[in-house]
């Protein structure tokens, strides 16, 4: 147990055990007063008998090449302090092509990396240079996004990030 | 084309024949197919968060997602010789195709032969071993290549690995000259067919989830037969004049060059052209060119042909359909050493 779990409340750690208690894989942090939880989902997409077309989110667990997977990261304040400058980072795996234009957050100012997460940019701001040619950035170059809140995290709010990619 | 005699630089150029989508064939049969990411690879993702609270940065990780790339079963086949000339009551002609695995796993494909299609002039007969691989890669059925007997040796392809195929069939007694025949290879997976998106659970490799891709599972497609019995003859003869009056191919000597053409066999061979590009350092006589003693003007316009210089400096001459009554075809032109 760190340094900082200690100094958790006696609330924080109930609501820690509840979550375990309601879900065995919904595995929850709080060491840092932030509650931080990501999930993989995949597009299903339904006709109903009036031919309306519907396009849901459900659990996945496997893909095939070409299909999409949808990342969604939930973050929650669980302390009594507003979290300031919060900042979610999630890497783009190798095997996946991020979906132009995919990435979404409320309250957030949306960022790239083309080198492996160590600078970001807005992808307008983003060059690639290869054989002594540079380019603009294209999907395909992204290794990270990340999520820049505009605002303070309240006690007790909660964010969302999301992005789509291609399994390549 | 095996009946096809030629000689010297000229060859015959039979248009594509009838069939004009023969020829559009050739030109799109390179497409590349890629495979994606291995079966049983795992993808781990986890979120980072950083921020401040009460002034102290803090950094927190997310749990880690688990992705597994499924088995995703697709398969194309490809004709690699989407027309072979034939002849009726030939034997054993073959067809040549290649089945490549498109998915993202190692898989097992079954083939079939059919050749009662849809779209031409006659049924080809399956051979009595109407499967077989090009073993030895030449492209063409040989002695050493292997017969294919369905549930005995069924192909296994890794990941965007093919393999060449040959179905094999009879020519009927009773097909004449300009008829067509179909005949269709169709490879198939073993693990299972079905629409895009259907789930074998487990049986992918390793035991992951295989799932049918855009392709169905099966892949088929079609070679053509046509038969053509014509043959044709091609002679080509040279005789060279030298300024001292002898006959050294010497600079400034002049080579007179006859192309004689025939057909022997009955049949008509369509839009028959022949093309003969000069040798190098040498140049045409101006307007020396003749078909059967008439003069043909070196441009290119509405009579029987040209020296086209587009491209390599060629003696162009039309024939049209010639027949075995139409007798030979004599072209007469002369060129000078550079």
């Amino acid at each position: 147990m760190s340094d900082e779990r200690k100094g958790t409340t006696m609330r924080t750690l109930l609501s820690v055990i509840l979550l375990a208690a309601l879900s065995a894989s919904a595995y929850a942090q709080d060491e840092g007063h932030l509650n931080v939880r990501t999930v993989v989902q995949k597009e299903q997409v339904t006709v109903n008998e009036t031919g309306e077309v519907k396009t849901e989110l459900v659990a996945g667990d496997t893909f095939v090449p070409g299909e999409k997977v949808v990342y969604t990261i939930t973050f929650r304040n669980i302390s009594e302090e507003p979290a300031e400058n919060v900042v979610i980072t999630n890497p783009i795996s190798g095997e996946l092509m991020y979906v132009d234009g995919s990435a979404f957050g409320p309250g957030t100012d949306i960022q790239f990396s083309v080198d492996g997460g160590q600078t970001f940019a807005n992808s307008n701001e983003l060059t690639v240079t290869e054989g002594g040619v540079t380019r603009p950035a294209g999907a395909g170059d992204f290794t990270h996004i990340r999520w820049v809140m505009q605002q303070d995290l309240a006690a007790g709010a909660q964010g969302v990030a999301r992005f789509s990619a291609i399994l390549e | 084309m095996g009946k096809t005699r030629a000689s010297g630089s000229a060859a015959v150029r039979r248009r594509c024949w009838h069939i004009a989508a023969g020829c559009l064939a050739l030109l799109v049969s390179a497409e590349a197919f890629a495979v994606g990411t291995p079966v049983g690879t795992v993808i781990q993702n986890t979120a980072t968060v950083d921020f401040d609270l009460a002034g102290t940065p803090i950094t927190l990780q997310s749990n880690t997602t688990i992705v597994t790339v499924a088995e995703r079963i697709d398969v194309v086949v490809t004709p690699q010789s989407p027309q072979t000339l034939v002849a009726a009551n030939d034997t054993n002609r073959a067809l040549l195709f290649t089945v490549t695995n498109t998915g993202n796993g190692s898989e097992t494909f079954s083939l079939a032969i059919e050749s009662v299609l849809a779209g031409d002039d006659f049924d080809p007969v399956p051979s009595v071993t109407p499967i077989y691989f090009d073993t030895d890669g030449s492209g063409d059925l040989t002695v050493g290549d292997q017969p294919y007997t369905a549930g005995n040796n069924d192909p296994v392809l890794a990941a965007d690995a093919s393999v060449d195929v040959f179905i094999v069939n009879d020519i009927p007694g009773t097909v004449v000259n300009g008829n067509t025949g179909l005949s269709q290879l169709t490879a198939t997976s073993l693990t299972g067919t079905g629409t895009p998106g259907t789930e074998y659970a487990g049986d992918g490799d390793g035991g992951v989830d295989a799932i049918i891709g855009t392709t169905g599972g099966e892949g088929s497609d079609t070679g053509e037969y046509l038969v053509s019995d014509v043959v044709i003859s091609v002679i080509k003869a040279q005789a060279v004049s030298d300024p001292q009056g002898g006959t050294q191919p010497e600079p400034g000597a002049t080579i007179t060059y006859t192309i004689t053409v025939e057909v022997t066999s009955a049949g008509t061979a369509t839009a028959s052209e022949i093309r003969d590009p000069l040798p190098t350092f040498t140049s045409l006589v101006a307007n020396s060119i003749t078909l059967n003693a008439a003069g043909i003007s070196d441009a290119i316009d509405a009579d029987a042909g040209e020296y086209d210089t587009t491209g390599a400096a060629t003696v162009v001459v039309r024939l049209g359909d010639l027949t075995q009554a139409d007798g030979v075809q004599t072209i007469i032109f002369e060129v000078t050493i550079d």
